[in-house]
């Protein structure tokens, strides 16, 4: 050691030296090392990349709001704030700030619950499951009583008496007129087909209503008092409240059955999710219990 | 049989009985009638088809939750639940109350949301959205009528200035409320029975000057979105994207309404970016907007007592605000649809074509999701929590007191504003049947009517040569509409004879009696448009007075202690032949009827009746109900 030092400059020595010293060439390998992670680490950053139809949409809203598409800076702008977002938002689920979040919660429980009721398929029931969920909800379909009839008008605006008794000198001689009309030009349909005794109601009064359930059939009677003076009536057929066919309203009964499997679906879903966990609750704390 | 009886919405029993508990059971209105013809063929005739065509009423302009300043207003409930009140049902207003049409189930209705940021306050109430989060929507949900009205302000200056956070135009929210409008509006049409029109609010308003229309679909083949007023506010950029639809088969109309509120815009004489109109413009207006709403609960645009100094009748539920503040009105010609209709033909005599050449329909703009809510026994306004309750519309004094000694306190003018609604806006179509073909075609051919809440019915027919018995035949409607036009229509030239008007009305048995039928005619004289209101018909024996030309006082009165009217004046039925008087073949002319009921209470002399308070001193406690047919124009031959 002493001998070599002496052939050689001072600074030659140490650099000899130190090239020999284990120390040194850890912290050469340790270099290299580092900056060979470094430049692979460089390599491997997650990727951040916002596509061009996102892109698009985002300028769409822009320019809803401005009423113009964006210049270029204004882009710029726009793909920065974005940028800023989707990295803080990554960095957010890296410190896990998404566990214990009551929205984050809520909003992945909602897209569950959209992505569990778009994979079941619409049910088609067999016509034995149609009927026997019709026989149950047959009350909901229940039509109110239906009159066809026809009617005379005998106006009562210059008084009541002179109507009633231009009405009553009509019926009795409507029944030898063929068809006449013997009442007056009335703002009303003079017929009605099949209507609605609900309908009636509202347009002419309840007693008008009323009595067309108990007007003889085929002929004319009356006089009956309305809202805007007397009738003779003629009720030609009259069909009490009834309850209609499957086949009347297949397509309601149909769409309110496939209401309810959806319904049923859905909880079963959710019973199912329910058995994949154990569920414990600790216990409700004695301030809320009522 | 009891079943049935009692299943009858609107029977006297439910009738005169203002909101109250009472009506909190569901009433047991039929659910599901039979749909025997929903799914036939076109041929088909639904119940009820009549040739001569039906009188239907309905409501065009109706709000929901999904209306941004609805929700606001604490407004909660959906379209759904706006046709089950339409259908009779009873539903809960937002100030905690149940709430039910008196005067029975309408036939047919389209909601019609504000199609800006529609469904958006819903989201941004949701605490899952982000929306929820963005600094605007704070305190944006309260309760407190004086934050909500804040609040209101907030996002209605906001969107003036098309400031809101894009957030809130997020196609994926539009498109969510948007399929819940269709659906419902699908799941709610039952042919023959309830026609519903898919529908939205186009909601330009230019520096606060309102240029609002609803946009109608005929069908339920409609735009994937509504075309907004973010999109643009100027109508005529509407106008364009509805002819583009058209062609691609969606036939749509478009009602403006509020012409009151835009402070002489609506029928301002030129085009909104300050071009002169020409008959390209003429047609594009007149092929999208063939009607239009005069008369809803913010008040009644047939015209102003200072536009028609001669009409008696012209203060009638006149609103002299822009909407949504308490700002005045100072240019009303512009604002109301008599003066527009007389510009219309002046133009047409000196331009060679008529912008303004529109029927009449009325609707009632709630935005409680309660459609013909404009019954003046059963109000309950229109804007959700802020004027649910009589003291917050002025009719009982404030704070509980029993007199009007202390005026109350109104530093934002929302009193003010709230006291002048009327609870008007009904609209009436003739048509075949009800059904969506049936009542739109009504619609395109002007066959419509507005009345001021009660349900009473108007013929309007045209002609030069009627039978003189024609009034006394049975054939009358036939006869009227072989030989005329309805309303809507235009005479034929005259060959020197005037022509005459056949003018029918019948009054709804849930209101009161009719007094008068009038005839308002327009007409262009030397190159000036010239207006008269005649009477034409008279109620009770009464002839009308030579020197004046007005039918004399039927001496019909409201007892202002209880509001029953003075027994056995006026008539159920007003039938007239007008031939007009004042004719000149040369003179361009329009005409539409007007029939007035006999006086009767306005809706906030109910409520001091119900609160046992004087009704408030600054208000009208009476008001006459009233019934405008769409007009029936008359051009001279070249």
């Amino acid at each position: 050691m002493t001998l070599l030092l002496s052939k050689q400059s001072p600074a030659r020595a140490v650099i000899v030296r130190t090239g020999r010293e284990p120390l040194v060439h850890f912290l050469l390998i340790g270099a290299v090392l580092f900056v060979g992670v470094l430049v692979a680490r460089s390599l491997q950053r997650p990727v951040v990349r916002i596509d061009a139809q996102e892109l698009g949409q985002l300028a769409g809203y822009w320019s809803t709001q401005m009423q113009r598409d964006p210049t270029n800076e204004e882009l710029q702008g726009i793909i920065h704030e974005r940028v800023d977002e989707e990295v803080l938002a990554r960095e957010a689920l890296r410190l896990g700030l998404d566990k214990d979040d009551m929205i984050v919660r809520r909003r992945l429980a909602q897209k569950m619950t959209f992505a569990s009721e778009d994979t079941a398929n619409l049910h088609e029931p067999d016509e034995a499951a149609l009927k026997a969920f019709f026989e149950k909800t047959k009350a909901d379909y229940q039509a109110p009583p239906r009159v066809t009839f026809r009617h005379q008008f005998f106006n009562s605006d210059r008084g009541k008496d002179q109507a009633l008794a231009r009405a009553t000198a009509a019926l009795a001689k409507v029944a030898s007129t063929q068809g006449e009309t013997l009442g007056e030009p009335f703002l009303l349909p003079l017929s009605y087909s099949d209507a609605s005794l609900i309908d009636v109601n509202k347009d002419y009064g309840q007693d008008f209503a009323g009595a067309l359930l108990s007007a003889p059939l085929n002929q004319w009677s009356g006089p009956i008092a309305s809202a805007y003076g007397y009738h003779l009536v003629k009720v030609d057929s009259r069909m009490s409240a009834k309850t209609p066919t499957l086949d009347e309203v297949r397509s309601d009964v149909l769409a309110a059955y496939q209401e309810q499997a959806r319904k049923a679906r859905n909880a079963t879903f959710l019973a199912d999710l329910r058995k994949k966990y154990r569920i414990e609750i600790s216990g409700i704390p004695q301030t809320i219990l009522k | 049989m009891a079943v049935v009886l009692a299943a009858f919405p609107g029977s006297t029993a439910g009738s005169g009985s203002a909101v109250t508990g009472s009506v909190a059971a569901k009433p047991p209105v039929v659910a599901k009638p039979p749909v025997v013809a929903k799914n036939a063929t076109a041929s088909a005739h639904l119940p009820g088809y009549n040739t001569e065509r039906n009188a239907y009423f309905g409501d065009l302009h109706v709000h929901t939750k999904l209306s941004f300043d609805a929700y606001i207003f604490n407004v909660r409930a959906s379209p759904d639940d706006a046709y089950r009140f339409a259908k009779g049902d009873t539903i809960g207003h937002s100030s905690g109350f149940n709430i039910r049409l008196s005067g029975g189930p309408l036939d047919f209705v389209a909601v019609t949301d504000h199609s800006e940021y529609i469904g958006a306050l819903q989201e941004a109430a949701d605490k899952n959205s982000p929306l929820n989060k963005l600094p605007i929507v704070d305190g944006l949900f309260s309760t407190d009528p004086v934050k909500i009205g804040q609040a209101f302000s907030r996002v209605v200056e906001a969107m003036g200035t098309n400031s809101l956070p894009m957030e809130f135009g997020d196609k994926r929210i539009a498109s969510k409320a948007w399929k819940e409008i269709q659906d419902a509006a699908e799941r709610n049409n039952d042919p023959g029975h309830f026609t519903t029109f898919v529908g939205y609010e186009f909601t330009s308003a230019p520096d606060g000057r309102n240029l609002h229309r609803n946009v109608i679909f005929k069908s339920a083949k409609v735009p994937e979105l509504p075309y907004s007023a973010v999109q643009s506010q100027d109508p005529e950029n509407l106008w364009h994207q509805m002819d583009t639809w058209r062609k691609a088969g969606i036939e749509v109309l478009a009602i403006p309404h509020n012409m009151n509120g835009s402070d002489g815009l609506m029928f301002e004489q030129t085009r909104r970016d300050g071009r002169a109109m020409d008959k390209a413009y003429s047609d594009l207006r007149m092929r999208n907007e063939p009607i239009a709403e005069i008369t809803q609960i913010k008040g009644t645009s047939e015209t102003h007592p200072s536009l028609s100094p001669n009409d008696e009748w012209a203060n009638f539920e006149i609103m002299e605000s822009y909407i949504g503040r308490a700002k005045a009105i100072t240019k009303f010609s512009g604002g109301y649809v008599r003066d527009a209709l007389k510009s219309g033909i002046l133009m047409q005599d000196t331009k060679g074509f008529n912008p303004f050449k529109f029927g009449f329909i009325g609707s009632s703009d709630t935005h409680n999701a309660a459609p013909g809510s404009v019954e003046d026994r059963n109000y309950f306004s229109k804007v959700g929590r802020t004027d649910g309750k009589p003291e917050q519309r002025g009719s009982i004094p404030a704070e509980g007191r029993k007199t009007w000694d202390i005026p109350t306190n109104d530093p934002n003018g929302n009193l003010g504003r709230f006291q002048s609604w009327g609870a008007s806006g009904i609209a009436g179509v003739w048509a075949e049947e009800n059904s969506r073909d049936a009542i739109y075609s009504a619609m395109r051919r002007k066959e419509t009517f507005a009345t001021s809440g009660p349900r009473m019915r108007v013929r309007f027919f045209g002609a030069y040569d009627y039978p003189q018995n024609i009034l006394k035949r049975s054939d009358l409607v036939t006869v009227a509409y072989r030989s005329g036009v309805p309303m809507g229509g235009d005479l034929m030239p005259s060959k020197g004879k005037a022509p005459q008007f056949i003018l029918w009305a019948m009054r709804d048995p849930n209101s009161g009696y009719l007094q008068r039928a009038q005839i308002v005619k327009g007409w262009v004289e030397n190159g000036v448009a010239k207006e008269a209101v005649f009477d034409v018909a008279c109620s009770d024996h009464l002839a009308i007075d030579p020197a004046t030309g007005r039918c004399p006082d039927n001496g019909a009165k409201v007892d202002l202690s209880n509001c029953e009217p003075t027994k056995f004046k006026g008539d159920a039925e007003i039938r007239t032949l007008w031939r007009d008087p004042t004719f000149k073949p040369n003179q361009r002319a329009f005409y539409y009827a007007r029939v007035l009921e006999n006086p009767s209470c306005r809706w906030s002399t109910w409520d001091a009746i119900r609160n046992g308070t004087p009704p408030n001193p600054k208000l009208l406690p009476t008001i006459q109900e009233r019934v405008w047919s769409s007009p029936i124009w008359y051009a001279p031959s070249l």
